[in-house]
């Protein structure tokens, strides 16, 4: 280690203690973003801690990326530049905890994965099956916004943040809301800050609003066979008084793949996976009028059973993993459209992946407009550039956006995974410098080079 | 002259008030405000209980009462674009046929406006299943207070960047003034079962709450009348509740047919294991109306037996009920004040009501003091001073109870961004420095610390 490099270290160490800072380039080097390697990890085991270590490197400039898992680091521009990695995973306590209250307060390093166990014993979750399943952590779904298919029943973490607690740059524990369902007293912070990509202030305890969990739960697939008749499906469902807990579409080529375990088989056509929970009788009725709908549109319909279910909704919840671990290079791009867009917008994509000749799988919450696409193969590092291009302009055409999630090599790292910002970039910026005015929380890597 | 008023008395009428039909003619009041150096407030129908849309230091008031267009409905994407001043019920009513809805539901829908609901995320009974003004609003055009046009969020979910939907709704016109609304309709429920439980005891209500939600079942409301309140609206409004009771229930489950069907007899045994005297199901759309029409006029009705009164909106967890309602009654007691109670139960978001002569100055001094000691409670349960209200001038001074002197800091920066000159509906949700100061002495004398 430099000098320079050995002062940092005994200063972080002499705040949360030797054990928890690593310099060790090895270390770092695995926790690279966007090509950048930090020098430092710290992993406080205080909120307090974590507080302390933000000031730390705001008076020393030092640049910082909070992290819990990692599992969606991915996404956005490479940071200008990085010092420290401040890992949350220490913080995993629960705070608060009243099962009738339907609320939990906890840290942001506890794994979602842990969480659901823990409120399971009760009959409770937290209905969320974000990116990076049961290991992504509390803080990292909310500095993301990430969700998954179930936000068609139950909404995003948005929805579900009672309050929180923010370490600043100042060295200072902010909170907002509280840990009552209803609360209206002062500025939302927690809307603020969740999706904000750890650009603002880092979060550091999340009270929560949790559900009964589902008596049981039933999945049907739907083999619409067209685009076309997909919509006309979805419109019929969402027109329908069923209430599924989700509803993802999947290509042909996703469809054939999940089935036979990542190596490209037989599927028929596109296929409609939905999801149901309730009673018997609500799963009976869905039964019912699934397969009734199904029949007067010549949809062929299948209940799946209850064990190919669970494991083929894991595949299909972290389906971008599975591509990264199968492929040698993958390209995840992200579009949100209005609901009604979603299969046009699937039909511009498969057009456009057969003209660039690259494979294509997609995975399509039809019932809120989100559409998850993974490219491969070909020349796929040659013609990136202008898949997203074109890809995106197809998506604003249909009144909607489209975000790179995962680069493929031959992606400008200098371009915008974003797209371009709206009108208010202004005031996001005016919001970045009074929260982090020095500019080291995440520098550069969201909208707009925040 | 009226428009010195909302549901808050006031004091001070607005020099100018305007009634701007687009959101140019907003931006040419505010950039003729920016250049003259004028406080601006906006108000809907000023149907709000905290002093939101109150000029209190004068200025220019502007009215949206004529920007009150729906601009699109679009039901395959579930959304509606509309202006500010659209009253909350008539957007509901313009899509109903088609069966959808718009969930947030504030007692007064009648007459809000939605661009009033975004300002002060309102709530309503409804909201217990389906979420308040903030998880239905997608996006705005706001007016900043140099005159620049702003838009955020969208028609689609998730668009990058902050999320400066979420930070405007709230935040009572003190960042900017919304001049168009993007919200999500929802599709109307194939069935709904209403039920009124009728109590002995209030107690019996009380616990009957976290029991319902102990089973699972997340009803789409859950209102409590106490019997004081209930005897007041049956003599104006003959809704059917019965006047010797303690306190009833209404409870009301939504979804699909068979779904309803399991929850409404779940629901009725919970209330009976919690000794309900009675428990009626409504049987028609008219009785329903009947159950409803009770709890939605229940301001009214108190109004008839008293010249003023005081309506609190403070949050607690739902299982500390019935430990709340015997210390509202302790406070009722102590100050010799009568105190109503109706309330959303589920949410554990309270309305104590307290009936006053505002021309007994005493009397008036004894409400504020036992309102005070009612949210200090809240506060100290975990709790919250508003649960749909807003902070307004009403509560501003009880912020520091609830936040840190860095957590209002945090929240002064924020205002500094959008709203550094404090033009923007001045002395509204932010203590200052010297208020502070003041509201120390008052809340003392007041006994809250």
């Amino acid at each position: 280690m430099t000098t320079a490099v050995e002062s940092v270290h005994s200063s972080l160490a002499a705040m949360v203690g030797e054990s928890h800072v690593v310099s060790e380039p090895a270390a770092c080097a695995a926790l690279a973003v966007g090509g950048k390697i930090p020098q430092h990890i710290v992993s406080p085991a205080t909120a307090e801690g974590v507080a302390e270590v933000l000031k730390f490197a705001a008076d020393h400039d030092l640049a910082v990326i909070p992290r819990g898992k990692g599992t969606k680091l991915a996404l956005g521009m490479p940071p200008r530049r990085y010092d420290l990695a401040l890992s949350l995973e220490k913080l995993t306590q629960v705070w608060h905890y009243e099962p009738a209250d339907l609320t939990i307060s906890v840290e942001a390093g506890m794994k979602i994965g842990d969480l659901q166990d823990f409120l399971g014993r009760e009959g409770l979750w937290l209905p969320m099956d974000p990116r990076g399943g049961a290991s992504a952590t509390v803080g990292g779904i909310l500095a993301t916004n990430s969700a998954g298919p179930l936000r068609q029943r139950f909404g995003s973490a948005r929805d579900m943040v009672l309050g929180i607690k923010v370490a600043t740059t100042e060295g200072k524990l902010v909170k907002s809301g509280g840990r009552v369902v209803k609360n209206v007293a002062g500025y939302d912070l927690c809307k603020l800050l969740v999706g904000s990509y750890g650009t603002l202030g880092v979060i550091v305890e999340a009270s929560l609003k949790l559900f009964p969990r589902p008596a049981s739960r039933a999945t049907w697939v739907l083999e619409p066979g067209t685009l076309g008749l997909a919509r006309d499906l979805r419109r019929r469902i969402l027109n329908s008084p069923l209430e599924p807990l989700c509803m993802v579409l999947l290509n042909t080529l996703a469809a054939g793949l999940l089935q036979n375990g990542m190596q490209e088989g037989e599927a028929p056509g596109p296929e409609l996976w939905i999801e149901v929970g309730g009673s018997t009788s609500v799963l009976e009725r869905h039964a019912k009028d699934l397969a009734e709908m199904g029949r007067s549109m010549g949809v062929p319909s299948r209940r799946v059973s209850e064990h190919t279910a669970e494991s083929c909704w894991v595949r299909l919840r972290n389906y971008d993993q599975l591509f990264v671990d199968s492929f040698p290079e993958v390209m995840v791009l992200k579009a949100t459209l209005p609901i009604a867009s979603s299969e046009e917008f699937l039909s511009f994509a498969q057009q456009g992946a057969e003209a660039e000749e690259v494979k294509m799988a997609s995975f399509a919450q039809v019932g809120v407009g989100i559409v998850h696409l993974i490219l491969w193969g070909g020349k796929l590092g040659t013609v990136a550039d202008r898949l997203v291009t074109n890809t995106r302009k197809a998506a604003a055409s249909l009144g909607g956006a489209l975000v790179v999630e995962q680069y493929a090599s031959g992606f400008d790292a200098e371009r915008d995974p974003w797209g371009a910002p709206g009108d208010s970039l202004e005031a996001m910026r005016k919001l970045k410098a009074a929260w982090d005015p020095k500019g080291v929380l995440s520098p550069g890597r969201f909208v707009g080079g925040l | 002259m009226l428009y010195e008023y909302d549901g808050l008395s006031s004091l001070r009428p607005p020099d100018v008030v305007v009634f701007p039909r687009t959101t140019e003619h907003v931006v040419q009041v505010v950039k003729f405000a920016a250049s003259h150096n004028l406080l601006v407030v906006p108000r809907g129908a000023g149907t709000g209980l905290s002093g939101g849309s109150l000029p209190w230091e004068g200025g220019i008031l502007i009215a949206f009462a004529r920007m009150k267009d729906i601009l699109e409905i679009d039901l395959e994407n579930q959304r509606a674009r509309v202006q500010p001043g659209v009253v909350n019920l008539d957007l509901s009513l313009a899509v109903s046929d088609a069966g959808y809805y718009y969930a947030p539901d504030p007692s007064s829908q009648k007459a809000c406006t939605l661009g009033g609901n975004v300002a002060e995320n309102a709530g309503g009974p409804h909201t217990l299943l389906h979420g308040v003004t903030t998880n239905h609003v997608l996006g705005l055009e706001v007016v900043l207070p140099n005159g620049e046009v702003i838009h955020t969020g969208a028609k689609f979910l998730d668009s990058p960047g902050y999320d400066l939907t979420g930070l405007f709704v709230g935040s009572e016109g003190t960042l900017g003034i919304v001049t168009e609304i993007t919200v999500r309709l929802l599709r109307k429920a194939e069935s709904v079962a209403t039920l009124l439980a009728i109590y002995d005891r209030v107690i019996d209500a009380t616990r009957t709450v976290a029991a319902i939600t102990a089973r699972g079942i997340t009803p789409a409301a859950l209102e409590m009348i106490d019997g004081f309140t209930l005897r007041a609206i049956e003599e104006a409004t003959h809704a059917g509740y019965p006047m010797d009771s303690a306190a009833v229930l209404l409870i009301e489950v939504e979804g699909l047919r068979e779904a309803v069907e399991e929850n409404a007899l779940q629901v009725e045994s919970v209330c009976q294991e919690n000794r309900a005297r009675q428990v009626r199901r409504a049987k028609s759309a008219e009785e329903r109306d009947l159950f409803w029409k009770g709890r939605k006029n229940a301001f009214g009705a108190l109004g008839r037996i008293s010249p003023s009164y005081y309506v609190q909106d403070g949050v607690i967890p739902r299982t500390r009920l019935p430990e709340m309602l015997e210390f509202i009654g302790q406070i009722g007691t102590k100050y010799d004040v009568k105190i109503g109670n109706i309330f959303h139960a589920g949410d554990g978001n309270l309305h104590p009501i307290i009936l006053f002569d505002p021309r007994d100055e005493d009397e008036s001094r004894r409400v504020r003091e036992a309102a005070g000691e009612i949210l200090a409670k809240c506060i100290e349960m975990g709790g919250s001073i508003t649960g749909e209200h807003g902070v307004g001038m009403e509560k501003i001074n009880l912020m520091p109870y609830l936040f840190s002197p860095d957590d209002l800091d945090m929240m002064r920066k924020i205002k500094e961004v959008f709203n550094s000159a404090g033009r923007f509906n001045p002395g509204k949700v932010l203590p200052t420095g010297k208020m502070c100061g003041e509201l120390r002495g008052q809340m003392v004398a007041g006994g809250v610390l």
